[in-house]
C-alpha cells in the first residue's frame, strides 16, 4: 500500500517549526550552573523568535494588490499575523468586509476608525455600521528581493 | 474539576477560518477520494442531509450553489488540532487530548466559580485567537464532563460552557433526559442489555446497585455509574473508544529522543490500534501520529510534534497503518529532544461491511483479511506483540482524489491565504497572473 507522494520535504507545522537546535544545546545540563563553555558557543540568531512571539496564534498569509505599498507591503509579500493582539490604531489589520479579506491599516479619518489604504484610489473605509470582523494584527511584513 | 473543550463541526470549522466566505452557509466534508460525507456544519445539519450519505447524490445540490462541499483537508486539521492543543496547554495545569477536536484539561484545586470563568475565557479566546468555536464541559468526572459538553453544545441557555455539579438538581434531571446509551463508552449493544434489565436512562444506571452492575456486566459499568455520581474513578483510557476514533498512547518508561526507539513504540501503538480497528470491524481513513516532551521540565527544549496523513482508501490493513506511521514520524522527527510520550490515533473510522457496499469508493487495495484475522488470532492466543511487522515497503503512488480540496494554508509555502489590499485586489492579481491565451 503506498501514499500519495509528499512534493514538499516535511510537511510541520510552520509555525511550530522547533529553534535551530544548537542554540538549545546550552540549556539542556542539569545543573543551574551555566556551563563555562556556553559563553563561547557561538549562538544562532533565530527569526522565528524575532518575528513570532506567539507561535500557535500566528498565521502567514500572502499580500494581494499594490495599494499598500506606501506603508511598505507591496504584492505577493509574506505577512505574519498574530491572531493574538489587541488591535489598536496605527496596527496593520487583516480584517473581513463585505466577504473579502482585506489588508488595511486601523487609523482615526476625520475623527473617526477607518480602515486605510496608502494609495488615492482607495478612500478610507469607515467602520461605523459595517460587518468588519478582525481576522489577526500584522506583526512583519518580508519582502524577499531574491526568491 | 475536568473539562472536555470540543471544537464545533471542527473540520467544517478549520475550513471557516481560512475561508471566511463559508461562515453562515452550509458546508460539507467529504471524505479521502471524495467518497462520501464526514463532517457537515449546523446548516448543513439542519437541512437534513445526513452522516456518511454519498457526495455524488449531493452534486446538484452543489452545482446550483445550494451547499458547498470540501475534500478532507487533514493537513490543516492536524495543524488547527496542534495549536488547540497548545492553545490549553498554555492555559491549563494539565491537558490530554482525546481526539482530533476533544481534549480534556485538569483542573484540580479550582473552585466550580474559577472554573466556569475559564472555561469562558477558554471559549473566547480559542474563538478569537484561532477561529474555532468550541465548547466547554466541566464536572467532577470524565463521564460527567462529556455530558456536560452535550448539554454545553445543544442548549442555547449555557452559552457553551456548562458546569455540572455531582448530585445537583441541574444534573439530575439531565440524567433522567438522558438515554443509557448516550453515556459515555456506553454502546447500542451495552445500551439494549441494560434495557432488559430495566436500565433506560442515565439515572437509573446511576440508581442502580454497583454490586450487581458489577456482576452481570462489567467493572467498568460499575465505576461509570459511579462516576455519573460524581466520583471520579475511570481514566481517559478506561473509557471504551468512541465508534468514530482508536487511540493508542503511553509513557516511555525511559524518557527518550532516539528515533528508533520511537518508532518502535509507534510501531506497537499502530499494531495494537489496527488489532482494535479490526475487532470493531471498522476501517480508518486517515492516521495521526503525536509525540510529547516533558513539559514540566522547563530546562530541557519542548516540542509536540503531531503529524496526520491520509490514507489512499479507507483500511484496516497494520501495513498501510505502519507505513502512515513511518511517513509521520518521517515529517515531524527532530533530534535533540528527550520524548516522554508518544501516540496514534486512528480517524473518521466507518463501517467495514458499509464501506464495502458504497459502490462509489475504489475496491480497497492489498488488503488480505485472512493474514490479518490470523495475525490477530495468534496475537490474541500467545500474547500481544507475538507476530508484528518489519517495516514495509511503499507501492507505486497512489493519487489521492481531492478536487474541492482547501490549500493547506498552514503548512506549505505555496498555499498561503490570500488577503487584498483593496477590495478585489485578490481576483485583478489572479488575472493578471494568468497567461494571456
Ligand atoms: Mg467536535
Amino acid at each position: 500500500m503506498s501514499f500519495p507522494p509528499s512534493p514538499v520535504a516535511p510537511a510541520l507545522p510552520l509555525t511550530f517549526q522547533p529553534l535551530p537546535y544548537s542554540s538549545l544545546q546550552g540549556r539542556a545540563g542539569f545543573s543551574g550552573f551555566p556551563s563555562p563553555a556556553q559563553d563561547y558557543e557561538p549562538r544562532t540568531l533565530d527569526l522565528n523568535t524575532r518575528l513570532i512571539k506567539n507561535p500557535t496564534q500566528t498565521f502567514y498569509l500572502t499580500a494581494a494588490g499594490d495599494s499598500m505599498e506606501g506603508w511598505g507591503i507591496f504584492d505577493g509579500d509574506l505577512l505574519i499575523v498574530d491572531r493574538s493582539i489587541k488591535p489598536r490604531l496605527g496596527h496593520i489589520l487583516v480584517a473581513m468586509l463585505e466577504e473579502e479579506v482585506l489588508i488595511k491599516r486601523y487609523a482615526l479619518y476625520r475623527g473617526t476608525p477607518h480602515l486605510c489604504s496608502a494609495h488615492p484610489h482607495y478612500p478610507p473605509l469607515p467602520l461605523k455600521n459595517t460587518d468588519c470582523q478582525l481576522w489577526g494584527v500584522v506583526r512583519a511584513v518580508i519582502h524577499e528581493y531574491l526568491r | 474539576m475536568i473539562g472536555l473543550v470540543d471544537a464545533n463541526n471542527f473540520y467544517v470549522s478549520c475550513e471557516r477560518v481560512f475561508d471566511p466566505f463559508l461562515e453562515g452557509k452550509p458546508v460539507g466534508v467529504m471524505s479521502n477520494n471524495d467518497g462520501c460525507i464526514i463532517a457537515r456544519s449546523a446548516e448543513m445539519k439542519a437541512m437534513g442531509i445526513p452522516m456518511g450519505i454519498p457526495s455524488f447524490k449531493l452534486e446538484s445540490l452543489r452545482k446550483r450553489g445550494e451547499i458547498y462541499l470540501k475534500s478532507s483537508n487533514y493537513e490543516l486539521y492536524g495543524d488547527m488540532s496542534a495549536r488547540l492543543c497548545q492553545l490549553l496547554r498554555d492555559a491549563c495545569p494539565a491537558v490530554s487530548p482525546y481526539s482530533i477536536d476533544e481534549m480534556f484539561i485538569y483542573l484540580e484545586e479550582f473552585s466550580d466559580k474559577q472554573c466556569l470563568t475559564l472555561g469562558e475565557w477558554l471559549r473566547r479566546r480559542i474563538r478569537r485567537h484561532l477561529g474555532l468555536p468550541v465548547c466547554v464541559g466541566l464536572a467532577p468526572t470524565h463521564t460527567l464532563a462529556k455530558l456536560a459538553n452535550h448539554l454545553a453544545k445543544t442548549s442555547p441557555h449555557y452559552q457553551g460552557v456548562c458546569l455540572l455539579q455531582a448530585q445537583s438538581a441541574t444534573t439530575m434531571a439531565l440524567l433522567k433526559q438522558t438515554p443509557v446509551g448516550s453515556v459515555w463508552g456506553i454502546g447500542r449493544r451495552l445500551a439494549e442489555r441494560l434495557a432488559v434489565n430495566k436500565i433506560y436512562t442515565a439515572w437509573d444506571l446511576h440508581e442502580a446497585d454497583l454490586k450487581q452492575l458489577r456482576k452481570r456486566f462489567s467493572v467498568v459499568l460499575a465505576r461509570t455509574a459511579l462516576e455519573l455520581r460524581g466520583t471520579p474513578c475511570l481514566h481517559m483510557n478506561d473509557l471504551g473508544q468512541p465508534r468514530h476514533r482508536i487511540m493508542t498512547s503511553r509513557s516511555f518508561g525511559q524518557p527518550t529522543g532516539a528515533k528508533e526507539e520511537v518508532h518502535d513504540a509507534l510501531r506497537r501503538h499502530a499494531q495494537r490500534s489496527a488489532e482494535k480497528l479490526r475487532q470493531q470491524r471498522s476501517l480508518t481513513r486517515a492516521v495521526m501520529i503525536f509525540l510529547n516532551t516533558n513539559r514540566h521540565r522547563r530546562d530541557q527544549p519542548q516540542y509536540y510534534p503531531h503529524a496526520m496523513i491520509p490514507l489512499p482508501a479507507p483500511s484496516d490493513d497494520t501495513r498501510t497503518i505502519l507505513e502512515a506511521v513511518r511517513q509521520g514520524l518521517e515529517q515531524v522527527y527532530r533530534p535533540g529532544y528527550r520524548f516522554m510520550k508518544a501516540g496514534v490515533m486512528l480517524l473518521d473510522l466507518v463501517d467495514a461491511e458499509q464501506h464495502q457496499l458504497s459502490l462509489l469508493s475504489p475496491p480497497p487495495r492489498n488488503r488480505h483479511p485472512h493474514l490479518m484475522a490470523t495475525l490477530d488470532d495468534i496475537n490474541q492466543r500467545m500474547g500481544q506483540g507475538t507476530i508484528s511487522f518489519g517495516m514495509t515497503n511503499a507501492d507505486a503512488a497512489w493519487q489521492l482524489r481531492c478536487a474541492h480540496r482547501s490549500k493547506r494554508y498552514t503548512t506549505r509555502w505555496d498555499e498561503l491565504m490570500q488577503a487584498g489590499t483593496h477590495p478585489g485586489a485578490i481576483r485583478e492579481c489572479a488575472l493578471r497572473k494568468q497567461p494571456l491565451t
